[in-house]
């Protein structure tokens, strides 16, 4: 009984072996695999009329393909049907006068006078300027054609390809002022992700990610299978993002998932395979080379063990990641629905890190009340499971991730000792040996989700629609850690090994009621929202540590096995919080003779997080489009579309504020000595704020957008600017009249400008071959404005806020401007030596001292991709380069490998000897680097296979793809992409988790 | 029927608005509202204690004698009693170097450590008091945190001289006054006449670790011993009548002798144990390795071999004793057998010249190590469960002896110099102590305690040349007001020299 709990109970615990693969191949030609596809037919639907004239036809695609799912209306009435799985189709018609519209996502729609015909087969076009995409703009859909706002759409055909284990990674590079970067490769870390820069210091810059109308953070992205995902919008601007009020400032991701149409059936399997192996490593000194430096700077010989150990090479290995969805549906006039599973398997390239991400998902939409009412379900769940390699681990003198302090390691040290255990030095204060944390400790984390959907609409009257939506999401995080005496760490030793178990949940409820009306009055268009919305989100959480195990065996899984006579102040704690919010929209579109566009929209949020005297706060926005395309002047030209659009809107933030922040709480705070025995000690941990609320972003932006030369030439330009009002910070405070020392108040504002272009150009268009250079550029201007102000009456004179190593919030510049000691040299005792600017003879350190100089920002001021795509015949290739720069780095990790004073318990780089410097009480410009970069990102190649003939197989894809092939860059760390999020400390080099260059091998199949 | 549903939806819908907008009030399941908790008597004594957690401390520098890189080790390793010294196998950072190589840097990680922490105490006392009062609490518990807030502004006004100063927790940080040492003075000397006499006769028991009457009358003394030192006037009559004060509680040397059981074979070590006796101690700080602060100071000397063998668990091979101040003492004086030179368990040997403390370093070896602290149980590699003595009778029999010798009693100083001579198995003097006797004897009995920098710089011996520098220059006297203090708050004045 008790071994059969112990067995994992996993229901998609399958993986996919190479022997799996080559059956799966065998089985696609093979005739013992059958896929039986639901046959649908309409013939009932449409009762004949009088007189009718029966039509008939096949519709197929470009290259011949019979095209399924297309939507054939007989124009001005509601008589229509649709193409089944073979691209046929039936339809009565009244008369020979009749007009049939066909039409069909990503084609041109075409409409067709009957006239004596009875048989219609025709090609459908793609369309060129996709003025028909859909873009989805929150609460509601739109077209490109009429959209007002800076939206960005990005299409399941344009995403990256390769070895995807998160979304962002197919949006990478893909539009412009969406700045996808994610620093190392840790398997299951996730891309970040900034739209238009940074807009806010503590407030959170991570936008709101919409799934199928279920809102969420960031991890919400990290829960669906990439793989069946049919676009990803981006709303950049506050004219788009104001309809989502207090959380739409920072922007809005909206994910739109896969679902099969009317008349289709799937069923399809895509897998990606990929080899990753270490792209760049630091040069340290061999065992030989640091025992001549060594030497060098007196280090006694019992500091050297006459080993020669390559630390970072047995620290690390070839990776290995695995991308498989298998995934089905199909759909009839009243039903359709979706499924599908995915697999994600990562091994890092970091011993013993990996990552398994498990991913179900069922959608089903049912039409009911002769076709008034639409009921669409969503079901997603998923189980990601990571074994880490540790984040911070290490000594007084320098903590980092496993990987950066095996550079540390002494290249003469021994892995192992005599007796087979892993070595340690006794003369070195908490030593570390990385290979035996690596070794030993248990790091996993567990993530169980599962969000639901209902989407309910009711046509009530004609063109007004009610609707309804809820949804609940539950997340279940597990992280068990365990570290043993083995491990080396000092604190494991001193606590005779340790484990914890952190648990947290969290519950997260949404409803909205809505009512739509749309009409058409002669030359007026008019859409019209009216939502409530209502949203509660719970966390709660608890945490128990033991330490002492009578052995190693059961890691954190059974903490009673420690020894519970020592209990320290935090081995047990527990939490819950909850915060809701209350929403009223109102949002209108109203269209003027096809060329004017008008959308307003107001939002009135309340939240419990906000403080006693701002519970409620109000967001309006405007935007204007004008399509001079349609234009009689415009008629005759170059232009296939030209639009202007205009817009300005107020959005909040309020990711930063927690729940109970606004309130003076008080919080155990461990054990102290009083009245002759240890009592529970408690304090002040937080000072109230009645005034906290939302930051206030006020933007505008203006762009235009383009198509020309029979649409090769298209492409987007926009300014903006942005400026964040009531900023969000942990203010220093004095302690007098405040009882603690930071207090969360908004005070100051911050200025983002930028502009943004995005460009294709199809160069050669042929039938058989086309190549389009397209690209996208985003320049950046960041501007710290104001700082101070008065909280509670008391102003803040605040400046120079260290927001780095050497970077700090000065008013009037780019958040984490370097203001840095200006490196002079190095005196005859190897100590450094630092210029004294204002010649006083000390060398001031303080934040605001004269001796410092202004030297740049760690804020990249340019965003670049380079996106070239070729197809000839059934290939196709295509390649992303992607830069950034304009940015410094302060690189922390080579100042620490770099002292010659640690030579004796540490190995230094190979630049350190030339340097020959002993010791600095000084952070300088030494290691001020610039961070421009290009990088050769992606590289695909694929071949397309249309089985007409095969039994079973629709088509088939192979590819192959190669990623972060070349980097490009002066900087002379590990990878100048580094954590861009704009919290304190970013852009600083302090080691890590390498990035990977991959290759990696995919296979896609369609079935019949 | 259309209108039928229609109504019916707005019925609905209306419900949701009325049932939900008043959704948007805060919870709070899992901590206390600050005006709530504080409002009961027990949430007042929550706040006394609070005060008493700041004394003990812990890591990052802060607290009395807790951990690295705080107070303890400002006041310590400025001095002449030691010294931690790079090493040239590349261990510890040049900082304690450069404390006693008279090179400290207003940056410096210990000159901050050291202010951050006695502000917040300073803080939590304000807090304190504000709320024993406003709880209308026994006068003895506010005269209590009084005590304590007089205590921490000697500790601030006897590091930096001229310090921001306030009382009460509702001043704007343009109004906090930068006040002169002479006011800080005043206001501790005016504080504590006013407050002790309240203060609880109870020895040990519930009073162990915490401000008694004879323990107010200690601080009392301390405060009035080094007026010359803080304001140019001497107060030397005054110390004495503060220390005869503390007499009244029944203050007697703890016995010297040898003792199988007892901390290095001498009770005399028992003053530096787990639980610290009551017969001398007047003022001991707490310490439970892990749960109450730690004592670190003997396992931070010991290197990593040494200390595994003894008690299993790594040493840190850091504080050393200067080959000088170790030679003053007698072989006969049983306070001697703290220190360790030679061939020691583990199998390293310690040579007691240490050559050079920054660049390369002293040899991984090299130094005197000193166990007056000998680790008491439970303990780890973080450190032991010794309570530390901020306040014994011995320090004030010497105390009391300056002062007479001072006034020119040297008469009345010498049987107290003797008893403490006595006890630690030297013989008496042949004469009257001069002013360098007691300097000398103070250094013997109280190394290792956080008292030398004050007893030097009064003795005027704190600037004068040692092996690893020349004459230090008189601003040294004086800790640099820390540069984050000075960013926080540019109306401070930096102190001279800096």
């Amino acid at each position: 009984m008790r071994k059969k709990l112990k067995e994992k109970k996993n229901p998609f615990s399958f993986r996919f072996s190479t022997t799996t693969w080559v059956v799966l191949l065998a089985v696609f030609y093979g005739s013992t695999f059958q896929v039986k596809a639901t046959s649908f037919t309409y013939a009932d639907t449409w009762q004949q009329q009088d007189q009718a004239i029966e039509i008939s036809g096949t519709i197929t695609d470009d290259q011949g393909l019979p095209l399924p799912g297309v939507n054939i209306m007989e124009q001005g009435t509601s008589n229509g049907t649709m193409t089944d799985f073979d691209g046929n189709y039936t339809l009565s018609v009244s008369s020979e006068n009749a007009v049939l519209v066909y039409s069909s996502l990503g084609f041109e729609s075409r409409e067709i006078v009957v006239g004596t015909q009875r048989e219609i087969d025709f090609e459908m076009v793609a369309s060129v300027a996709d003025l028909d995409e859909v873009v989805v703009v929150g609460y509601g859909a739109t077209t490109k054609r009429d959209v007002t706002g800076a939206v960005a759409t990005i299409s399941e055909e344009e995403f990256n390809q390769g070895a995807i284990t998160n979304p962002l990674q197919q949006i990478s590079g893909k539009a412009p002022g969406v700045n996808i970067s994610q620093q190392g490769s840790e398997p299951g870390s996730s891309p970040s992700v900034r739209i238009r820069g940074i807009t806010s210091l503590i407030g959170g810059n991570d936008p709101l990610v919409v799934v199928d109308g279920v809102q969420g953070n960031m991890d919400l992205l990290n829960q669906i299978p990439p793989n069946e995902i049919k676009s990803i919008d981006i709303l950049k601007d506050a004219s788009a993002t104001a309809v989502y009020g207090s959380r739409g400032a920072p922007g809005v991701i909206i994910v739109t998932t896969k679902s099969n149409k009317a008349g289709t059936s799937t069923f399809e399997y895509s897998s990606t395979a990929s080899l990753d192996v270490l792209s760049n490593k630091l040069d340290v000194l061999n065992a030989d080379q640091w025992w001549e430096q060594a030497q060098r700077y007196g280090v006694p010989v019992s500091a050297n063990h006459g080993s020669q150990t390559d630390w970072y090479d047995i620290l690390t290995q070839t990776g290995y990641t695995q991308n498989h969805t298998l995934s089905f549906g199909a759909g009839s006039e009243n039903f359709s629905y979706r499924g599908s599973v995915s697999a994600i398997l990562q091994d890092g390239v970091v011993i013993n890190s990996n990552n398994e991400k498990y991913i179900a998902r069922l959608s089903a939409t049912q039409k009911a009340l002769d076709d008034r009412l639409a009921i669409t379900m969503n079901l997603n769940t998923g189980i990601l499971q990571t074994s880490n390699s540790i984040q911070s681990i290490g000594n007084a003198a320098f903590t980092s991730n496993l990987i950066t302090n095996s550079y540390f390691m002494r290249p003469t040290d021994p892995v192992f000792d005599t007796d087979g255990s892993y070595y340690t030095d006794p003369n070195v204060f908490e030593y570390l040996n990385p290979y035996a944390v690596a070794q030993t400790t248990v790091d996993e984390r567990e993530n169980n989700n599962l969000f639901v959907s209902l989407d309910a609409d009711l046509e009530v009257y004609e063109g007004l629609t009610v609707g309804w939506f809820g949804s609940w999401r539950k997340t279940n995080n597990t992280i068990g850690f365990f570290l043993p005496v083995e491990s080396t760490d000092a604190n494991a030793i001193n606590q005779d090994g340790f484990a914890n178990i952190n648990n947290s949940h969290q519950d997260e409820k949404l409803t909205n009621v809505s009512l739509t009306y749309k009409n058409t009055f002669g030359d007026h268009k008019l859409e019209a929202l009216a939502l409530y919305e209502w949203q509660q989100q719970t966390y709660q959480g608890n945490y128990a540590q033991a330490r002492g195990f009578f052995n190693n065996e059961t890691t954190y899984n059974a903490l009673q096995g420690g020894d519970l006579s020592d209990v320290r102040t935090g081995d047990i704690s527990s939490y819950k919080n909850d915060r809701s919010l209350v929403s009223f929209l109102g949002r209108l579109n109203y269209t003027l003779f096809n060329k004017y566009l008008l959308t307003l929209s107001y939002r009135r949020d309340g939240s419990s997080v906000f403080g006693e005297n701002n519970k409620w706060g109000n967001f309006p926005a405007a935007s204007l489009g004008w399509r001079i395309d349609q234009e009689d002047f415009m008629q005759e030209g170059i232009f296939n579309q030209l639009k202007l659009r205009g817009g300005f809107g107020i959005t909040g933030n309020q990711q930063g504020l927690f729940p109970q922040q606004s309130l003076s709480l008080v919080s155990p705070g461990g054990i102290t000595y009083f009245g002759g025995e240890e009592i529970r000690n408690f304090q002040i941990s937080q000072n109230s704020n009645e005034d906290l609320k939302w930051e206030r972003k006020k933007q505008t932006n203006i762009g235009i957008d383009f198509s020309l030369f029979e649409s090769r030439l298209s492409g987007s330009i926009d300014a903006f600017t942005a400026t964040t009002d009531d900023l969000l910070f942990n203010y220093t405070v004095p302690q007098p009249p405040f009882p603690y020392n930071t207090i969360a108040a908004n005070v100051g504002s911050i200025r983002n400008r930028g502009l943004e272009f995005a460009l294709s150009y199809e160069v050669i268009r042929t039938e058989n071959l086309s190549f389009t250079m397209a690209g996208n550029l985003s320049l950046l201007d960041n501007e710290v404005l104001k700082l101070s102000g008065s909280i509670n009456g008391v102003d803040l004179n605040t400046n120079y806020i260290p927001w780095g190593e050497n970077s700090f919030l000065i008013e009037g510049e780019a958040i984490g401007t370097y203001s840095i000691l200006q490196h002079e040299g190095i005196n005859n005792v190897g100590t450094e030596v630092v210029q004294d600017i204002n010649g006083d003879g000390t060398i001031d350190q303080g934040t605001r001292s004269p001796d410092r100089v202004q030297q740049g920002s760690a804020l990249p001021t340019y965003n670049f991709a380079i996106n070239p795509t070729v197809k000839y015949k059934n290939f196709d290739f295509s390649m992303l380069w992607r830069g950034s720069g304009g940015n410094k780095i302060y690189n922390g990790l080579r100042k620490n490998m770099s002292m010659m004073e640690s030579i004796g318990n540490q190995n230094v780089l190979q630049s350190a000897v030339n340097l020959d410097l002993y010791t600095s009480p000084y952070a300088s410009n030494l290691w001020l680097e610039d961070g421009d970069f290009v990088r050769l990102e992606n590289v695909t190649a694929g071949y397309n296979l249309a089985l007409e003939d095969s039994k079973y197989i629709k088509s088939l894809r192979l590819s192959i793809t190669g990623n972060n092939l070349w980097l490009i860059t002066d900087y002379s760390g590990v990878d100048p992409e580094l954590n861009f999020n704009g919290a304190s400390g970013f852009g600083g080099d302090f080691g890590i988790y390498p990035r990977t260059t991959s290759v990696a091998l995919g296979l896609q199949v369609k079935f019949k | 029927m259309k209108r039928n549903y229609i109504t019916l939806i707005v019925i609905l819908v209306g419900g949701f608005f009325t049932s939900c907008t008043n959704d948007v009030e805060e919870n709070v399941y899992d901590k206390y509202q600050a005006d709530e908790f504080y409002a009961t008597p027990e949430g007042a004594d929550v706040a006394l204690a609070a005060v008493y957690a700041q004394v003990a401390g812990n890591w990052n520098g802060v607290g009395y004698a807790g951990a690295d890189n705080g107070w303890y080790d400002l006041n310590s390793m400025s001095a002449d009693e030691q010294v931690i010294p790079h090493r040239n196998d590349g261990a510890w950072q040049l900082d304690f170097a450069r404390l006693y190589q008279h090179e400290w840097l207003p940056s410096d990680l210990i000159v901050n450590n050291t202010w951050n922490w006695l502000y917040q105490a300073i803080f939590s006392a304000n807090l304190a008091v504000e709320q024993l009062e406003n709880a209308e609490a026994a006068p003895t518990k506010i005269a209590e945190a009084k005590t304590l807030r007089a205590f921490f502004y000697y500790l601030l006004m006897d590091d930096y001289g001229n310090i921001p100063f306030y009382t009460e927790n509702n001043v704007t940080v343009e109004e906090l006054p930068q006040a002169s040492r002479q006011e800080v003075f005043n206001f501790i000397v005016t504080e504590l006449e006013e407050n002790i006499p309240q203060l609880s006769e109870t020895k040990g028991g519930e009073y162990y670790g915490r401000f008694n009457k004879w323990a107010g009358y200690a601080l009392l003394a301390k405060v009035y011993l080094n007026a010359e030192v803080y304001t140019g006037t001497a107060q030397w009559q005054a110390c004495i009548d503060a220390i005869e004060e503390l007499e009244i509680g029944g203050f007697s040397l703890h016995p010297g002798a040898a003792n199988e059981g007892s901390p290095l074979g001498y009770q005399y070590y028992e003053l530096f144990g787990d639980r610290l006796p009551e017969d001398e101690t007047i003022l001991a700080m707490f310490a439970t390795a892990n749960v109450v602060s730690r004592n670190i100071y003997t396992l931070r000397s010991f290197s990593g071999p040494h200390a595994q063998e003894l008690f299993g668990v790594s040493g840190w091979n850091g504080t050393i004793v200067p080959e000088a101040f170790y030679n003053r003492y007698d072989d006969n004086d049983i306070r001697k057998a703290q220190f360790l030179v030679g061939e020691q368990p583990g199998g390293v040997t310690y040579t007691p010249t240490v050559s050079n403390l920054d660049n390369p370093g002293a040899d991984p070896f090299a130094g005197v190590r000193n166990q007056k602290f000998y680790p008491a149980t439970p303990l780890d590699g973080g450190g032991a469960s010794n309570d530390f003595p901020i306040y014994r009778y011995a320090d004030f029999m010497l105390m009391k002896a300056e002062c007479y010798v001072r006034l020119g009693n040297a008469g009345a100083a010498k049987p107290l110099l003797d008893e403490v001579r006595q006890r630690a198995g030297l013989s008496t003097l042949e004469s009257d102590p001069s002013l360098e006797d007691i300097y000398n004897e103070r250094g013997l009995e109280l190394n290792w305690e956080g008292h030398r920098r004050q007893d030097m710089i009064r003795f005027g011996t704190f600037l004068e040349a040692n092996e690893f520098r020349g004459v230090s220059q008189e601003y040294r006297t004086l800790f640099p007001i820390p540069t984050s203090a000075l960013d926080a708050n540019p109306n401070l004045v930096q102190n001279p020299g800096y």
